[in-house]
């Protein structure tokens, strides 16, 4: 029986105008009619810039904006029936947009993306957020895949020595243990995908899952990264803070930590195998940080670290093994800044409970959401280590963060298939 | 007298003897039967832990705590448990149709209650078996939840959702055996009214600030979280 | 015998455009002749042209391939005789063909006897015929048009001292036009011509005219008052003949050559011509629309002239710098196409020889509002030779036949003023007249027919035109009326098949004939009319209503 169509017929026909493109810009949209204008703006100005000769196309996937956004991507167009714009292409550069749900849906967008790429022959899909774009982004994360035939580019920013720490205590360290690529930013809202990527990850059985509608972004790195394709890295620049959108952690984990858990079940016969680091070249500066200091609320987050080990002692049972455990408990029983939840520790933690999810111990998303007040007693350990370091120090101490992952990862083996 | 003594005692021992006589093959025949009973329900045991470990059945009774439950109670494992459960439910059954046999009076009407009542405790176990499972996950769900946004006393809430869970599964396990009806039913009502004043106590009195947090985080959602989260952690 | 001149025959004009050196040799000198020119006029004839273009035939050291002029009144000895451009003149217009020539107004060539006279002494009568200086400070704000070759707008005179000004070659001295001794002698000049019959003048290198200091001496307004006052004299004496500017400018710069209808009667269009070229490459329609949208109105009785190709390069004067790199890289990779600010290439070469695109340029190029012209050879896909120095590689001989010298000249091939082309895919033993004539489907064959159909209605000639903006940038669609008649153009300017929805709600009711086959194609009803095309496919459609 024929697989149910998830392109609209208008947006269908609107694909069929704009025609065989070389690069396709993809934004996801809800909501987001305050900065979408911009946004746009700054991909047209950095497709002049550097692909002025390039068949380009900008679409739109919205999840039900009610705010007009759509409306604000379609006017945009640089086309011949519109002189108004100081813009000046040698092509006319189409913006499209279509609706591909009546609610936001980070899958649903990428697969709407990655379809449409798929149709108009696009060789990159370059995505970027709806809230901020810098114009040199389009040249910098297309280009790799257009000139040099890389697959998959992920994106290196300037940000804060204490942001992001999910990515680089975990998802940078364990990708790059178990899959074998120093990959920064694993899970990222600008990114660029050759067709070759995109073709074989719209044809993976993963949509239908839960899993490819909560973190389609972490899945296609961990994709890329299984299916042994080329990848580099980009330096975009200063990451803009993105308000309310990862202030929820425990969704954070699932997106991305949970992902990545899922991914080591299906790939198991690559990364078992897999030793030693693939060649990632990086495009540009290599990650900066940036050293202001900030006010971090750390007695919350002892607090709610201890209560998490106390509270969910039961859970923790099915899930650590019991030195892990009682390491952890006594940890917590210590007072605040008596012991440290150190590189070791966690990334023992992270392993078994990798493997308790493979396991399904108990059920997964309980295992992701027992993983968080876990994640909080390390970040206030690293931030405590890291209160007044350089950066070059703070550079170190993620590297050792890394090595401890790399060290374990025979201990990850171990633990897999139970034998704690 | 003697004589009439020697012809009852001969009269008692034919009759005996005759009733021995008749007796005898059905004993026989009971025997058998319950000997071959336990053949049977010793291949049933085997095939329904097969079958059990094939649907990986241990998995899903850790995933409903049965499995710790059991531990803590020293019993074997739920897969074990389960075919040995089977395995005398059949010879417990195969015995009583082999002393349904002899022929005892009144005694085959007990043993065609005990064949009526077979699927409701079947049932009744299922329900049991899902209940707990049910409990489980769900105070599971909420301690987790509770934890991890930051509520007072996680460890009450799961209690109390795994309390009331349970408490309603066993009432409907007792209703479906059909044992005590009208006193689960007022324990039931009892013990849950209980729960729920204490509850509404406990929030009220107790946990003024817990609820005052639940209520302000329902309400100002967006600016405490903000507040919660400086750091972005991707 | 001259022509009738109806008013505005210009609009319905077909241009050949010839230059008597390259098109027949009738005496065996290896240079083509007028004598040889009127032989082959049945030629233009048949092609469906009804108007000839000229290049310069008077005597010249020919060091600018004929615009260094040495004398006005005269034919180059090479060329012929004044009596034989009167036989050629009289054979053209027995054969309904207009003839127009060159005027160069601007420049003499250095050994036109003016100018000898004038560098003789400084007090020369004719001194002042020509604009000279002691420094070559002046006029500072002027560009060098011919950057490959010039330094400077001034050269140094070793004769007279002083230095004289010239926008071209330094050969080319530039005269001085607020000298109206000058003015008297050039239009005594044009007089001569407009009396032996001649039907339009096309007037070289028009914005140049008069110098001013502080200025950067092009269309200054002193320039339009000569024109005005050159069209009140045609006007009166010689009703009905045609003035063409040459004026390689911005169209809306072009636009004042025009006047209100009392300046030139046409201008040629030329930021459109390198834009055709790249929406075909682009496959995109904008850049075509986008020149035709910043075009201004002319007045009814003007204008404007098209051309694909002509005796110059291609020039990429008129397009902005990422414009001039996507067309070098495009249709020029080798560096020994380029020359200027433009390519020196024919149409069959510059298209790869693609007979769909060749085509496809041409239904454009007659289609769209204005006058075409067809440079010689290119009818027939003449190829051209970037080995040869200057614009010369396009300038090669007309390609008659598979024989000697191509059917050009029975002269020795050495002797011939230029190599033919001999390449086997363009020379003349595939590409010629003859062997295209045999056969229904050659590009000369093609190219009778279209312009038949073009002739058919005055509606491209005279008509407005609209542009539908369907979705498909690849398709260019335009709309051109003219009282009752409606022509629907599309154009598919993509290498593949497209489908296309044009918008004809205003045309509802009508049925569409396709021009070429005169097949009826579906009724335009409420719903977007629904076109499929080949690859570089257009089509022309009549809009009935029936």
């Amino acid at each position: 029986m024929a697989e149910e169509s998830f392109l609209t017929d208008e947006f269908l026909r609107q694909l069929i105008n704009v025609g065989e493109v070389d690069i396709l810009i993809g934004v996801p949209t809800h909501n987001n009619a305050k900065t979408i204008g911009p946004v746009i703006q700054n991909i047209q100005a950095g497709i002049l810039k550097c692909f002025p000769r390039e068949r380009v196309v900008i679409i739109n996937a919205d999840g039900g904006s009610r705010d007009g956004t759509p409306d604000l991507v379609a006017g945009a167009s640089i086309s011949d029936a519109q002189h108004a714009s100081n813009l000046f292409t040698l092509r006319t550069l189409h913006s499209i947009s279509t609706q591909y749900a009546d609610g936001p849906d980070a899958g649903a967008a990428l697969r709407t993306m990655l379809a449409a790429a798929e149709l108009l022959r696009a060789k990159v899909a370059v995505v970027v957020s709806p809230d901020s774009v810098e114009p040199q982004w389009i040249q910098r994360l297309a280009v790799p895949i257009y000139k040099d035939n890389f697959d998959l580019v992920t994106p290196v920013y300037r940000r804060h020595k204490f942001e992001g720490l999910l990515m680089r205590t975990l998802l940078y360290p364990m990708t790059r243990a178990v899959y074998g690529y120093a990959i920064r930013e694993p899970y990222a809202s600008e990114f660029a995908v050759s067709d070759r990527l995109a073709t074989d990850f719209l044809a993976t059985e993963e949509w239908n899952d839960e899993l490819g509608r909560i973190g389609p972004e972490m899945g296609l790195t961990t994709k890329a990264m299984a299916g042994r394709f080329h990848l580099c890295q980009a330096f975009l620049g200063t990451k803009a803070p993105v308000e309310g959108t990862s202030s929820d952690l425990v969704a954070a984990m699932r997106r991305t930590v949970g992902v990545l858990f899922s991914s080591l079940d299906t790939n198991f016969p690559v990364w078992s195998a897999s030793n030693g680091l693939a060649p990632v070249p990086t495009f540009g500066s290599p990650a900066e940080v940036t050293l202001e200091p900030v006010s971090v609320d750390r007695n919350r987050l002892w607090e709610m670290f201890t209560t998490g080990v106390s509270e969910l002692e039961p859970v923790f049972r099915s899930i650590l093994s019991p030195s892990t455990l009682q390491e952890l408990v006594g940890l917590a029983s210590g007072g605040n800044g008596a012991g440290k939840y150190g590189a070791e520790l966690w990334a023992r933690t992270v392993y078994e409970f990798a493997a308790a999810y493979h396991r399904s111990v108990i059920n997964r998303d309980h295992i992701i959401q027992a993983l968080v007040p876990l994640y909080r007693g390390r970040t206030l350990t690293f931030i405590s280590e890291n209160e007044s370091t350089s950066a070059e120090q703070i550079e170190s101490s993620i590297e050792c963060q890394c090595a401890e992952f790399e060290r374990l990862k025979p201990y990850l083996l171990d633990t897999w298939n139970g034998g704690k | 007298m003697r004589e009439m003594i020697m012809n009852e005692l001969t009269q008692t021992t034919q009759e005996l003897a005759r009733g021995f006589a008749q007796y005898l093959p059905r004993l026989i025949v009971m025997l058998i039967i319950v000997l071959v009973g336990w053949l049977i329900a010793y291949l049933l045991k085997m095939i329904a832990r097969s079958i059990l470990r094939l649907t990986k059945f241990a998995k899903l009774s850790e995933n409903a705590g049965a499995t710790q439950l059991l531990k803590k109670a020293a019993l074997p494992s739920s897969t074990e448990l389960l075919s040995s459960f089977v395995f005398w439910v059949a010879w417990i059954g195969f015995i009583l149709l082999g002393v349904s046999a002899l022929g005892i009076g009144g005694f085959e009407e007990h043993v065609s209650r005990f064949f009526l009542f077979l699927p409701r405790l079947f049932v009744a176990l299922v329900i049991l078996f899902f209940g707990l499972l049910a409990a489980s996950f769900f105070s599971r769900a909420t301690l987790l939840a509770a934890v991890n946004a930051h509520s007072r006393s996680p460890r009450l809430l799961s209690l109390s959702v795994r309390l009331i869970l349970i408490i309603f599964t066993v009432s409907m396990v007792f209703e479906e055996l059909g044992i005590a009806e009208q006193t689960i039913i007022l324990a039931f009502g009892i013990g849950f009214g209980a729960i729920m004043l204490g509850l509404a106590l406990a929030f009220g009195l107790g946990g003024q600030d817990l609820a005052r947090e639940f209520l302000e985080r329902r309400l100002t959602r967006e600016r405490k979280e903000e507040k919660e989260n400086e750091l972005s952690p991707l | 015998m001259p022509l009738k001149r109806e008013p505005g025959w210009y609009k319905d004009a077909i241009i050949y455009q010839i230059h008597v050196r390259s098109f027949y040799d009738s005496n065996a000198d290896g240079i083509g002749d007028f004598q040889g020119l009127a032989q082959r006029l049945d030629y233009i004839q048949e092609l469906g042209a009804n108007t000839i273009w000229l290049m310069p035939f008077f005597p010249s050291p020919l060091r600018d391939d004929g615009y260094d002029i040495s004398d006005y009144r005269s034919v180059h000895p090479s060329y012929g005789s004044l009596e034989d451009f009167r036989a050629f003149l009289s054979t053209a217009h027995d054969l309904g063909l207009r003839v127009i020539i060159e005027m160069v107004l601007n420049h003499t060539s250095d050994q036109h006897p003016w100018f000898q006279e004038s560098r003789s002494s400084h007090d020369n009568p004719r001194r002042d015929w020509y604009v000279w200086s002691d420094t070559d400070n002046k006029y500072r704000g002027t560009r060098i048009i011919f950057l490959d070759t010039e330094m400077s707008n001034w050269a140094w005179d070793p004769v007279s001292k002083q230095y004289y000004w010239h926008r071209f070659f330094g050969h080319q001295p530039d005269l001085n036009w607020d000298n109206p001794a000058v003015r008297a002698e050039m239009w005594e000049i044009m007089k001569f011509w407009l009396d032996m019959g001649v039907d339009g003048f096309r007037l070289d290198a028009v914005p140049y005219l008069i110098e001013r200091e502080g200025t950067n001496c092009e269309n200054l307004p002193e320039t339009h008052v000569l024109i005005k006052e050159l069209r009140r004299k045609v006007d009166e004496q010689f009703p009905g003949t045609m003035l063409l500017a040459e004026a390689n400018q911005w169209p809306a710069d072009l636009r004042p050559y025009f006047g209100n209808g009392d300046e030139f009667h046409m201008a040629f269009h030329f930021p459109l011509m390198p834009r055709m070229f790249m929406g075909l490459r682009l496959e995109d329609r904008k850049p075509i629309t986008e020149i035709l949208h910043q075009t201004p109105a002319i007045p009814p009785t003007c204008q404007w002239c098209l051309f694909l190709r002509n005796h110059d390069e291609l020039t990429l004067e008129m397009v902005t710098d990422v414009e001039r790199d996507y067309m070098y890289d495009m249709y020029a990779t080798d560096k020994a196409m380029r020359l200027n600010l433009g390519i020196r290439r024919r149409l069959a070469p510059l298209l790869d020889n693609d007979r769909r695109r060749i085509e496809l340029m041409n239904g454009m190029l007659l289609s769209m509002p204005g006058t075409p012209i067809i440079y010689y050879g290119d009818e027939i896909g003449m190829g051209d030779n970037i080995y040869l120095g200057d614009r010369n590689g396009v300038r090669t001989p007309m390609q008659w036949s598979a024989g000697w010298n191509g059917g050009f000249s029975t002269a020795d091939p050495e002797r011939l003023y230029s190599p033919p082309i001999l390449n086997p895919l363009y020379g003349y033993p595939a590409v010629n007249v003859l062997s295209q004539k045999r056969t229904d489907h050659s590009l000369f064959s093609w190219m009778k027919h279209i312009i038949k159909v073009r002739r058919s209605t005055p509606v491209f000639g005279s008509g407005s035109i609209e542009f539908l903006y369907p979705a498909n940038h690849r398709v260019l669609a335009y709309i051109r009326q003219l009282g009752k008649e409606t022509v629907l153009v599309v154009n598919n300017l993509s290498n593949a098949a497209q489908a296309v929805e044009l918008d004809l709600r205003p045309y509802k009711g009508n049925i569409l004939v396709e021009m070429f086959g005169k097949n009826i194609f579906p009724r335009i009803g409420d719903l977007p009319y629904l076109l499929t095309m080949g690859p570089y496919q257009f089509y022309w459609f009549r809009l009935r209503r029936i």
